[in-house]
């Protein structure tokens, strides 16, 4: 995990990146107990503009077959752990832009924050996700007042009461 | 009926070792593990996954689970 971390910074060192944080599940497991999964989700934000019809990523891809990574499935192996690499949309990049700096073995990342995983698991919609939604919810701190305003700012506000008012009856 | 049921099994005693709790106070102490867990170190964590990796790998036979090196 250390030796990912360490390429991801590279990454943006060599100005392939702009920036990225940890989304996804290791982006929750961050915040709440651990549990399984398979992959590291990585939010990018590319170099130039991010409104382009066309990202992208062959950059990347090439600097990081360079360092030995390579394919498996939907995956691409960084030092041994399977990535996704997701490039930011709006939320995504305002995520990354709030992400949580944080240290993992003496190196530094960033780590996308509960009020906003909420908002992309929501928006990703699948069971998997509202698994997740519900852990946060249950376990970690939120900022409500946070969370609102990202919720609102998305257009989720509706989606997210509605998963409350199912999953908790409120 | 149900509500009767419901406040009885609450109330049942369950004996683990020396300590006499009730189902309510299991839960509520597991809850409150769970929270203590969610306050670990991102980096045991990770440990934890690695471990749940090999689990699933070993156990459950999920050949396609790659397991992490931390």
């Amino acid at each position: 995990m250390k030796n990912t971390i360490e390429i991801m910074n590279e990454l943006k060192k060599e100005k392939l990146i702009k920036d990225y944080a940890i989304g996804g599940a290791i982006g929750a497991l961050k915040w709440v107990e651990p549990f399984f999964t398979r992959d590291l989700d990585i939010f990018i934000i590319p170099v130039g503009e991010t409104e382009k019809r066309l990202i992208n990523l062959s950059p990347i891809y090439e600097y990081l077959k360079k360092k030995g990574c390579y394919w498996k499935k939907q995956w691409i192996i960084i030092k041994g752990i399977p990535v996704d690499f997701i490039p930011a949309d709006a939320l995504g990049k305002e995520a990354v832009e709030n992400a949580k700096e944080t240290e993992y073995d003496g190196t530094r990342t960033k780590v996308i924050t509960p009020e906003y995983l909420i908002p992309l698991f929501l928006k990703a919609g699948r069971d998997k996700d509202v698994r997740k939604i519900e852990m946060l919810l249950e376990q970690a701190k939120i900022n409500a007042e946070k969370l609102d305003e990202v919720l609102e700012k998305y257009g989720l506000t509706r989606k997210f009461n509605g998963l409350k008012k199912r999953r908790y009856g409120r | 009926m149900g509500l009767k049921r419901g406040v009885m099994e609450d109330n049942q005693k369950i004996v683990i070792g020396n300590k006499v709790i009730t189902r309510k106070e299991l839960f509520e102490e597991q809850e409150k593990l769970r929270k203590a867990r969610a306050r670990m170190h991102f980096k045991n964590k990770i440990k934890a996954l690695i471990d749940l990796q090999k689990i699933a790998s070993k156990w459950g036979k999920r050949k396609d689970v790659i397991i992490w090196m931390s």
